[in-house]
């Protein structure tokens, strides 16, 4: 009468394995940010390889440039990395500057730097809701776009856009900023800076969050350097390549703040650094709000079609995901003979080819959000 | 829950200990429909941020209106957002998103992009001019992106259509695509006269 | 190091190599034949280190019937930059892969084989990137047509 227990393993087959399979994550998936396909190769949950499957929103921008004047093209960069489309617009702009020999006054460098880093805080902010979201904890989301609105009217009041600007052009920015503008700022600067103390006892400091960031995808700086990885995700593999210090452009040679930098490179990592940039952009803004030099903010006529002298220009800004950098190939005309845009998302995403084998799916959609991907830039 | 914002057609009539509604079926079922939309999430560019994100979150809280059941699967979708740009590689994929949710479906599309191919119609090789050329569209929101309070609109026209369909026996009948932009009486005849009376000064060429 | 010391750096490599006009920072072409070793030692000498590989990217000279393939490489180290470019014909257009040295150039290559038609030997997957595979054509060359593009308004 001696009944024999038995279990699970033994009911299943004792020499039982699972199969490498692959999936796809994608095109349409949540957690990809976007129309971004990675196709994983899976045994049971754990990756094996990641093949990211690009070009679902491939526009074709750069044929199209070679059809529009220099001011015109301004306007397709906004829709490359939405969320730092002023920097995109900025990009362009130096890079006409340079090649045209435009000046530019310190009241136009002054208006650039203070948009510009107001934007990379409320890029930051949606990301940071996102990527709480992506953890699985809905009220970063609801907290971070609580605060990217009020950005967002202060941009909207002087430039009349929510999100695609167009607003930065070559020689100068196309509107004055709004009377009220100055005194908003500090009353955002103000309102933000106990929120993002809210941010950090929500979600950096939940216990769940961090052991969920920790050790997860690390990116040895070597490897970072050699994918071109830019920004924020090369930032926090330890390597501290900030354009805004090593090649100033704008006021930011002017302006004290610091480059965070992070020392494993993992998603905590990328986490924090971000979460720091979102101080150094205050601190910055601080810096310029209270003394935005006189002058005119347009040096040119509106709508000129730029006459650019032959040559290959190169120019790069920092935007908050990384360098953004337009090749402008001219052969003297007022149309680009052909115009590249590097873009940091493309280089920054190969790094999910190399950090996530051996994790699991869940950690996986940590290391995409970590990486704060924008798809459309990516495929350009 | 939801904003109802027209009241179900249907005669109250007080009885001893209450009411009796009387209502027909049709009208009980579109009104039901029209109030718990669960869209898709679907947002390939720049629109998914201001009518996805943006529109769901604390400011605009698209919940306000039944739709904030966003969905990741196309089959328990009822409502497809096209937001941002269909090129010509996504485009077999949006058809099969469309194809594979139940009827009856309905698609928003939002921004130019969606509507005609917005910014990336000449000289391009690539974007679908227009989520139309793929799927059958019922609203149109315009817009580059739309705010969110635009495609907040673009919701309410849809909820009027599907309140006026006849969709308990016909649920796959499509209507007339409307756009969700310009109060009814303004013809974009109108718009581009006014247009041309403010770009041109007067009694000038033509 | 100034544009004039890294042109004649490159110069002691590679002696065919010959500074490129009218570029906004230090440049020079190359000759294709000797391309892989001159990058490989561009990235391993010790006063170059150029360990990041900006971006790479191609321009058609449809005039002179070639295709000018453009690499902007990096150093983190020095914190400077170089232009290096090579020239290929347009109708057989081929060059040696990056990858070896710089691995994002797997995916930067694909995306001119792509865009371009440029095959590169050595390269471990050489696909479309960006399109479909069955798409007919390279886009961004000059004198490329298809059905559906629109003439933009006159």
């Amino acid at each position: 009468m001696s009944a024999i227990v038995t279990t699970l393993e033994q009911r299943i087959g004792r020499g039982a394995t699972t199969q490498e399979f692959f999936v796809n994550m994608g095109p349409q998936h949540p957690s990809t940010h976007g129309v971004l396909r990675l196709v994983l190769k899976l045994e049971g949950e754990t990756v094996k390889d990641v093949i990211p499957v690009l070009g679902y929103v491939h526009r074709g921008v750069e044929k199209m440039g070679e059809h529009l004047s220099y001011r015109q093209f301004v306007h397709l960069t906004d829709r490359l990395d939405y969320l730092s489309a002023l920097a995109n617009n900025w990009a362009v702009a130096k890079a006409v500057e340079k090649a045209a020999g435009i000046e530019t006054n310190e009241r136009i460098e002054t208006i650039r730097t203070l948009v510009a880093e107001l934007q990379r805080i409320a890029s930051h902010q949606l990301w940071w809701g996102v990527f709480g979201m992506d953890l699985g904890a809905f009220t970063p989301f609801l907290y971070g776009f609580r605060d990217r609105e009020r950005i967002t009217d202060i941009l909207e009041e002087t430039i009349g856009a929510r999100l695609t600007m167009n607003y930065i052009q070559p020689g100068g920015v196309m509107f004055d900023l709004h009377p009220d503008f100055q005194r908003k700022v500090k009353e955002f600067i103000a309102y933000f800076r106990p929120k993002l103390e809210e941010y950090e006892t929500l979600l950096s400091r939940n216990i769940i969050a961090q052991e969920r960031m920790r050790g997860v995808g690390v990116l040895e700086a070597a490897q970072a350097v050699a994918l071109g990885a830019t920004g924020p995700v090369l930032r926090a593999s330890g390597v501290a390549h900030d354009l805004r210090k090593s090649e100033p452009y704008g006021v930011y040679g002017k302006v004290e703040f610091d480059v965070p930098v992070g020392a494993r490179g993992d998603c905590w990592d990328r986490y924090w650094v971000r979460i720091e940039e979102i101080r150094q952009s205050l601190r910055i803004i601080e810096q310029l709000i209270e003394n935005i030099p006189e002058g005119k903010h347009l040096l040119v006529k509106p709508a000129v079609r730029t006459k650019v002298p032959e040559g290959i220009t190169y120019s790069q800004v920092e935007t908050a995901r990384g360098v953004f950098g337009v090749l402008l190939v001219s052969d003297g005309k007022d149309v680009p003979y052909r115009i590249h845009v590097r873009t940091p998302n493309f280089n920054n995403l190969w790094a999910i080819t190399r950090i996530a084998p051996g994790w699991r799916v869940a950690d996986l959609v940590t290391m995409i959000s970590s990486l704060d991907i924008v798809v459309p830039d990516i495929d350009r | 829950m939801g904003l109802i914002t027209e009241k179900l057609p249907a005669l109250v009539e007080p009885v001893p200990g209450g009411s009796v509604l009387l209502s027909s079926l049709d009208a009980v079922i579109n009104w039901a429909r029209s109030n718990s939309l669960w869209p898709l999430t679907f947002g390939t560019s720049c629109c998914a941020i201001e009518v996805m994100m943006a529109a769901g979150a604390a400011r605009h809280d698209l919940a306000r209106f039944g739709a904030e059941v966003t969905r990741p699967s196309p089959r328990q979708a009822d409502l497809l957002v096209v937001a941002g740009t269909i090129v010509r590689k996504m485009a077999p994929r949006l058809k099969l998103l469309y194809e594979q949710m139940a009827e009856p479906r309905y698609v928003i599309a939002t921004g130019s992009c969606a509507i005609s191919g917005g910014p990336f119609i000449y000289n391009n090789y690539s974007t679908v001019r227009g989520a139309d050329e793929i799927i059958p569209v019922d609203v149109y929101v315009p817009g580059c992106p739309p705010r969110p309070e635009a495609f907040f609109y673009g919701i309410l026209m849809l909820q009027k259509l599907i309140r006026e369909g006849e969709s308990l026996r016909t649920p796959g009948v499509r209507r007339k695509p409307v756009l969700a932009a310009l109060p009814a009486g303004i013809t974009i005849e109108q718009i581009q006269q006014e247009l041309r009376e403010l770009l041109e000064p007067q009694g000038g060429r033509r | 190091m100034e544009t004039h010391e890294l042109i004649s750096a490159v110069q002691a490599l590679e002696p065919a190599a010959v500074p490129r006009e009218k570029v906004d920072r230090a440049a020079v072409v190359a000759p294709v034949e000797r391309f892989l070793e001159l990058m490989a030692r561009l990235r391993d000498e010790p006063d170059l280190r150029f360990d990041m590989l900006c971006t790479h990217t191609a321009i058609d000279w449809i005039a002179e019937a070639r295709l000018e393939l453009v690499y902007c490489l990096y150093s983190t180290v020095h914190r400077h930059y170089l232009v290096v470019s090579a020239s290929v014909p347009r109708e057989a257009a081929v060059m040696p892969s990056m990858q070896a040295l710089w691995p994002i150039a797997e995916w930067q290559e694909r995306e001119v084989y792509d865009l371009f038609g440029v095959r590169y030997t050595g390269h471990p997957d050489l696909r479309r990137i960006l399109l479909d595979d069955d798409w007919q054509g390279f886009p961004l060359r000059k004198d490329y047509r298809d059905d559906f593009m629109l003439e933009g308004p006159k």
